[in-house]
């Protein structure tokens, strides 16, 4: 139980860092929630893709539908929705500061229970595929929801919606002093989502580390190592991948709503299913940290998101190169991710007992006896067996 | 039991590490003034997204080898911090704020495209941050209330505009009722085409004459064989097409590989898909709208005149037959903000901007002259037709320096 007691720290650190950041750092909070939104992404698809072995590619559809969800529930309150995406853009808007929190609470919540039902209906289509027919089905899926979306005059079509601005003061004087620059009520916008992502991103993690300590997490990873067993010994196989579908598109759909207000303006398929990008990412963040793994995908996420921050800007062109070979490396030499490749290497770092006590010790014995006999019916020397 | 750090300590202490890392720098550096853009140099909209960038490289270049921008006796240098938003608008707001929040950028260059600068003027309004774009043509742009956005090119309802009328008086004239004016729309499915869209449809329902076609095609668009064949089918006198380059280049090929015969054709980015050079005398007729053209009347302080423009573009970038409107207007929002910083004689961005709101100005582009939305009211887009492989302007009748071909031949 090493892990348990190296774990509380780590806890710390990364709780200090999340409170701490955007007083600290605060020209950077939009990339730190970015951060926080990548690893709810790289989380929910470890529930499928990890915990499960079902590789969604479309888990990104939930997204698009969270963030589209939230902003009709944003806007339809108050105005028609027809007329306020219409692209002559004629109507002016503007909305109260208790218009745009109460529209951005419902929207938050909708979105969440939106994607859940959404996720159970599609489940039930979907969750006949298994393999690569499931990754394919799935993906098909996102996209053709960011074609169709596109095609749906109300909420905009291809010209998209652009949301409620923010309600942000107008003083000149910053509003706090921090050491490392002020906050002007500029960026009250950011700090605002900067906290809402760093608490979504949060209980992401609590939940999901509850998730997997229960006969529920079981379950899944029964379903992962041999789904026509688990069901043969009577594991009601649908109903427990539908539930964890809809566990990623809850924490998926309010990820949506918030990323949307974050951008300010959506379209379907760059923003709001983008297939090629967030959702390649987010499967490549869980690979990349080590998917089947809690912390896996947070170490993935963490690191991709600082590669491409830091790197894709100043190589103009090259990025998605870089991306290819990333995406090379870890498929090619870290199947395992990197937590998949230390937990190998170091299990007691986790927690793991490696049982060497009596089964372990057993085979061990089994296997030297064998082969001490192979020995000596050979004629040759006893040695000691190499482990 | 073995003392290591956890995975977490090393999450957090890798964020750490990555959030110091980066630099911070400021508006104006020494005798350097710096401007930020975020332009499309990869993904759908690279062709035009570099397009812009060369103009906003020409004026940059011209103004620091001519004395830079005077402010306060002294002599500045302007200089760009230019990021990719890899034609999405996700990317160019979260840029926009690195720009802004990192770079420490005050004055800022549009990206391209509508949807781009739809994602980046909510930023650059929250931070009071001046913007001066060349790119963003969408009319919902400027019906917002933004203060710090403004554009040198026209809005995108006019594109199209003196393309219908044309076709109305070319009915009027063969004794044709409106109403039978038959005409097929293709528009791309972003936020500029369909705002282009709107227009047109507009300007149909005014002038009263018939839609048979309203297709919506796909981005980054391949193929549309699909409404071409509609087209055959229906024989429409006026097919319009929009979907910036890598749509106007799809249209041209087909329309050629499908002996297309609609007698009248307008489309949207016809110089920047380079349609003449790349399918020849099959795009003859062509109708283009175009924010400028070369051979226009207008001469300004810099550059001289629009040919002198035009020839200087041609010997400082290879590859160009026609020089495509959206280096033009680039070029142009780099002298908006050269004259701004010199009128207000300041680097406060309250003061550039109102410098800005009050410009006045006659360029190689045209009159610039903002409305209090921020669209330049001063400069009217015209209509060009591809003639013997020669874009020549047909309307409006002020600037028309020839009479249009109708119908046009198909070859």
């Amino acid at each position: 139980m090493t892990g348990k007691r190296l774990e509380l720290p780590g806890y710390l650190l990364l709780a200090v860092f999340g409170v701490i950041a955007p007083l600290v750092f605060p020209a950077y909070v939009q990339q730190i929630a970015m951060l926080w939104i990548m690893i709810v992404f790289a989380l929910t698809w470890d529930t499928m893709g990890g915990q499960m072995g079902y590789n969604s590619l479309g888990n990104i559809f939930f997204f698009g539908a969270g963030m589209y969800i939230a902003a009709v529930c944003q806007i339809w309150p108050w105005y028609d929705v027809g007329e306020y995406t219409d692209p002559s853009g004629s109507l002016t808007t503007s909305f109260t500061t208790d218009q745009y929190f109460l529209g951005l609470a419902l929207g938050v919540v909708l979105a969440a229970i939106g994607s859940v039902v959404l996720a159970a209906l599609f489940g039930l289509i979907v969750f006949g595929l298994r393999g690569p027919y499931f990754a394919i089905g799935t993906l098909g899926m996102a996209i053709a929801a960011g074609e169709l979306i596109g095609a749906w005059d109300w909420i905009g079509g291809g010209g998209g919606i652009r949301l409620p601005v923010f309600p942000s003061g107008t003083d000149a004087e910053p509003l706090f002093r921090v050491p490392f620059g002020d906050i002007q009520s500029a960026d009250l916008q950011g700090v605002f989502f900067y906290w809402t992502c760093f608490v979504l991103a949060v209980l992401t993690f609590l939940f999901l580390r509850w998730l997997y300590r229960t006969r529920f997490g079981l379950m899944l990873n029964a379903i992962r190592d041999d789904e026509t067993k688990a069901e043969a010994l009577g594991v009601r196989t649908q109903l427990y991948k539908t539930v964890a579908w809809s566990i990623s598109a809850f924490f998926l759909g309010i990820s949506g709503a918030l990323f949307g207000n974050i951008i300010g303006f959506m379209e379907p398929l760059e923003v709001a299913f983008p297939t090629v990008t967030f959702g390649i990412f987010m499967v490549l963040m869980a690979l990349l940290g080590g998917k089947g793994t809690l912390w896996g995908p947070v170490i993935g996420a963490t690191l991709f998101h600082i590669i491409k921050e830091v790197t894709w800007t100043h190589l103009l062109g090259w990025q998605w190169v870089v991306l290819g070979l990333l995406i090379v490396v870890t498929v090619v030499f870290f199947q395992q991710g990197i937590v998949g490749w230390l937990q190998e290497r170091r299990p007691e770092w986790f927690g793991i007992e490696v049982d060497r006590g009596t089964a372990g010790q057993r085979a061990d014995a089994e296997a030297a006896e064998a082969l001490e006999a192979a020995l000596d019916d050979a004629g040759g020397p006893a040695r000691e067996p190499v482990r | 039991m073995l003392k290591h750090c956890s995975p977490a300590t090393a999450v957090a202490a890798a964020a750490i590490a990555a959030v110091i890392a980066a630099p911070a720098s400021a508006k104006v550096e020494g005798d350097t003034i710096v401007l930020g853009s975020a332009l499309s140099e990869t993904g759908k909209y690279s062709t035009n997204g570099i397009h812009a960038k060369n103009g906003y490289n020409i004026a940059i270049d011209l103004i620091n080898k001519t004395g830079g921008v005077k402010v306060g006796g002294k002599s500045y240098k302007l200089r760009v911090i230019y990021y990719d938003d890899e034609s999405t608008p996700a990317r160019g707001a979260q840029l926009a704020e690195r720009l802004i929040r990192q770079d420490g950028v005050k004055y800022m260059l549009g990206p391209y495209s509508s949807g781009l600068t739809k994602a980046i003027a909510p930023v650059t309004e929250k931070y009071r941050i001046p913007m001066v774009e060349a790119e963003g043509a969408s009319r919902s742009l400027f019906t917002k209330g933004y203060k710090y956005l403004f554009a040198v090119l026209s809005t995108s309802e006019q594109y199209l505009a003196s393309a219908i009328q044309l076709a109305a008086e070319i009915a009027d004239k063969a004794g044709k009722k409106r109403k039978d004016v038959k005409i097929a729309m293709a528009f791309e499915n972003d936020p500029f085409s369909l705002d282009v869209r709107a227009g047109v449809i507009d300007d149909i329902k005014r002038l009263g004459m018939t839609v048979v076609i309203d297709d919506r095609l796909p981005r980054d668009l391949s193929d549309m064989t699909a409404t071409l064949t509609k087209v055959r089918a229906l024989k429409p006198d006026l097919l319009v097409v929009s979907g910036h380059s890598k749509g106007a280049a799809t249209a041209a090929r087909q329309i050629k590989e499908l002996k297309i015969a609609t007698p009248m054709i307008a489309m949207t980015h016809c110089e920047s898909a380079k349609v003449v050079s790349k399918f020849g005398a099959s795009v003859d007729g062509f109708l283009c709208p175009t924010q400028w053209a070369e051979t226009l009347s207008y001469k300004g302080k810099y550059f001289g005149s629009a040919a002198d423009f035009d020839k200087k573009f041609k010997a400082t970038f290879s590859g160009y037959k026609t020089v495509p409107y959206q280096s033009a207007q680039a070029a142009a929002a780099v002298l908006v903000w050269k004259e701004a910083f010199e009128r207000a004689n300041s680097f406060d961005k309250e003061k550039v901007r109102e410098a800005i709101a009050s410009t006045e100005m006659t360029t190689f582009y045209g009159r610039i002259k903002f409305s209090k939305a921020g669209n330049n009211i001063a400069k009217p887009m015209v209509l060009r037709q591809i003639q013997d492989g020669n874009y020549v302007v047909v309307a409006p009748s002020k600037w028309a320096s020839h009479k249009v071909q109708h119908p046009r031949k198909v070859q």
